[in-house]
């Protein structure tokens, strides 16, 4: 495989070191822009354009109709005034705490005991079972676990039942509408937090735990004191992955709850911006709306590579 | 071999044999259980789906398909155009691939091989793009897309498909560390550019190449955000947006169709899955990209 550490694929890419090993001079200079030039063309095309742009749509007020208005900070004032904004705010943010603290403890203990079954036939099953789920499109999964949650005939709530806890109408009750997502997306992208957790444990030098058993060591202090201090790279890394993932959280939110839930409880962020920019046009504000998760992204991406050096073990 | 030969990211472990412990075994019995969990809410999704509508969805739940039928999947067909649906998903992905592919390798050379002026910066600036999230750039992407007449066509989802700045990055680091001496003698045989890229270069780096087609066809068929956004008309659309229009739209489709369409979509799915097993999961361990 390319790297047998997930975790040195993100971080390493603005270390300054590597414009060190700048390759030899190759030809003229109009062959490197040749080739980059598909790329380039696109880039300005389909990103960096539409990035300038929808910066400068923030500032004004547009229906995609009607020529557009000049707003100055119009837009950004309005948000400040918005409950509906910080209830999608809320929810994104609960969402992607809860998102993040199930998939590593989940997807840590599920590395760990499948790393420790010593039948083959088993830990094929269990690696395949936990992982499909994740290649599976959202839209297949949302459908799916909307009957498997129904109140009249899914088999979650009727399972609930027989073993005597009475299950709630999942998303006409505003308290769990959204744990409900949250669990839907946990069964959905567990596999993905499970195969970085497996990857990383095998990156934790067999000697260590030896040593540490040696030196008589109980299997919990070899975990809290040996293994998880070696993985913490990839615990760091399956942290920001999943808060960014989960914060850009839409499709299973949407398909299921296309008006927000039940007292808006399933708005995300990026519902409230498509229903904004794409149902009721009012494509500044919405812009607006956009550029409020750019700055969550840039500041979380920012953490990334400061924490990277600072908290991670060294090895 | 004492313990799991790990698909995960070609690792294989092997730890010396220990005496066996009573947890052990419970380990195992939890995460039998897991495995029976995870797969359920599919099992069922299959037998309803292979059950006369009469009896499907009845409490408590079947888990073999009784009558047993194939008319729902017949059904689906009827209500909203499965065939021609599928066939744009898979043009869209192939599309998206390929593409993307070819467009990622040659820049990726530019940054690995190629000097010309402004080439760090100009990467600099691609990397920085990442944390651009995709719902930002949407909107003056679709009001380019209507003004280039592309709302309702399959290519308003390619096209921008076809810039994938993290596989430019991930094959840029990979040519990275395949020697330059290498080059270095093909040139002095005579050879240019294109041949050093396609010739040598691009063998060198199959489990790159996989790992990022395989995302990249994952990403362009799991889609489902730029459907909604781009495209209205059935005939029109792709998989994910049929499905979950069949689901709500006008003449949405009895539960048992719903189901049967579910499954036609993931059947396959997993069917590919357990072939490429191997891959995907090394592809997503490589690169760790959350769908």
């Amino acid at each position: 495989m390319t790297t047998a550490q997930p975790s040195s694929q993100v971080a390493p890419a603005l270390d300054p070191r590597d414009r060190g090993r700048t390759p030899r001079p190759a030809g003229r200079g109009w062959v490197g822009y040749l080739f980059l030039s598909p790329a380039l063309l696109l880039f300005v095309v389909f990103i960096a354009g539409p990035f300038v742009a929808a910066i400068v749509l923030a500032f004004f007020s547009w229906d995609m109709l009607t020529p557009a208005k000049f707003n100055g900070a119009g837009n950004f004032t309005a948000m400040f005034h918005d409950p509906l904004l910080y209830k999608a705010l809320a929810n994104t943010f609960i969402f992607a705490l809860a998102s993040v603290l199930t998939h590593l403890v989940g997807g840590l203990l599920l590395a760990l005991g499948v790393n420790r079954v010593m039948n083959r036939a088993l830990a094929y099953f269990v690696r395949t079972a936990v992982f499909f789920p994740f290649v599976i499109s959202w839209a297949a999964v949302a459908l799916l676990w909307k009957y498997v949650l129904d109140p009249t005939f899914g088999i979650f709530p009727y399972y609930m039942g027989r073993v005597g806890i009475h299950a709630p109408d999942w998303f006409t009750d505003p308290h769990w509408a959204l744990p409900a997502i949250i669990g839907i997306d946990f069964w959905h992208t567990i596999g993905f937090t499970f195969v970085i957790m497996l990857a990383g444990l095998q990156t934790v030098p067999k000697e260590l735990i030896e040593a540490a058993r040696a030196d008589g060591a109980n299997p919990r202090q070899i975990l809290w004191n040996v293994t998880i201090p070696m993985m913490s790279p990839t615990i760091f890394f399956a942290t920001v992955i999943t808060f960014i993932g989960a914060f850009q959280i839409f499709d299973p939110a949407q398909i299921i709850t296309p008006d927000g839930g039940p007292d808006n409880a399933t708005t995300t962020i990026v519902m409230y911006l498509y229903q904004k920019g794409f149902q009721s046009f009012q494509v500044g504000y919405a812009s607006a709306v956009s550029l409020l998760v750019f700055l969550v992204m840039m500041i979380v991406t920012l953490l990334q590579f400061l924490g990277a050096r600072k908290w991670v073990h060294q090895q | 071999m004492t313990t799991t030969e790990a698909t995960v990211a070609g690792a294989a472990t092997a730890r010396p044999p220990r005496p066996p412990r009573p947890g052990r075994l419970l380990v195992s019995l939890l995460l039998l259980v897991v495995g029976l969990l995870m797969i359920a809410p599919l099992v069922w999704l299959v037998v309803e789906s292979l059950t006369n509508e009469n009896s499907a969805f009845g409490l408590p739940p079947n888990w073999i398909p009784r009558p047993f039928t194939t008319e729902n999947f017949r059904s689906i067909s009827g209500l909203i155009p499965f065939g021609q649906m599928a066939v744009n998903s898979l043009v869209v992905a192939v599309i998206s691939t390929v593409g993307s592919m070819a467009v990622s390798v040659l820049a990726a050379y530019a940054f690995s091989r190629l000097k010309f002026r402004g080439r760090d910066g100009i990467f600099l600036c691609m990397l920085s793009a990442l944390m651009v999230p995709a719902q930002m750039t949407v909107i003056p992407v679709f009001i380019l897309m209507r003004h280039l007449h592309l709302i309702d066509n399959l290519a308003a989802l390619w096209l921008p498909a076809l810039i994938n700045v993290f596989s430019i990055f991930f094959f840029r680091q990979y040519f990275n560390t395949i020697p330059r001496e290498l080059d270095e003698a093909a040139r002095i045989d005579g050879a240019g550019h294109p041949w050093i890229l396609f010739r040598m270069i691009l063998p060198l780096s199959g489990p790159a190449v996989a790992a990022m087609s395989i995302l990249a066809f994952e990403a362009s068929w799991n889609n489902y955000f730029g459907p909604l956004i781009f495209l209205s008309t059935p005939s029109r659309m792709t998989l994910p947006i049929g499905l979950v229009t069949l689901q709500s739209g006008q003449n949405n489709g009895a539960s048992v169709v719903v189901f049967a369409a579910i499954a036609a979509v993931t059947i396959p799915v997993l069917v590919v899955f357990l072939i490429f097993q191997r891959s995907f999961v090394a592809s997503v361990a490589s690169v760790g990209i959350r769908g």
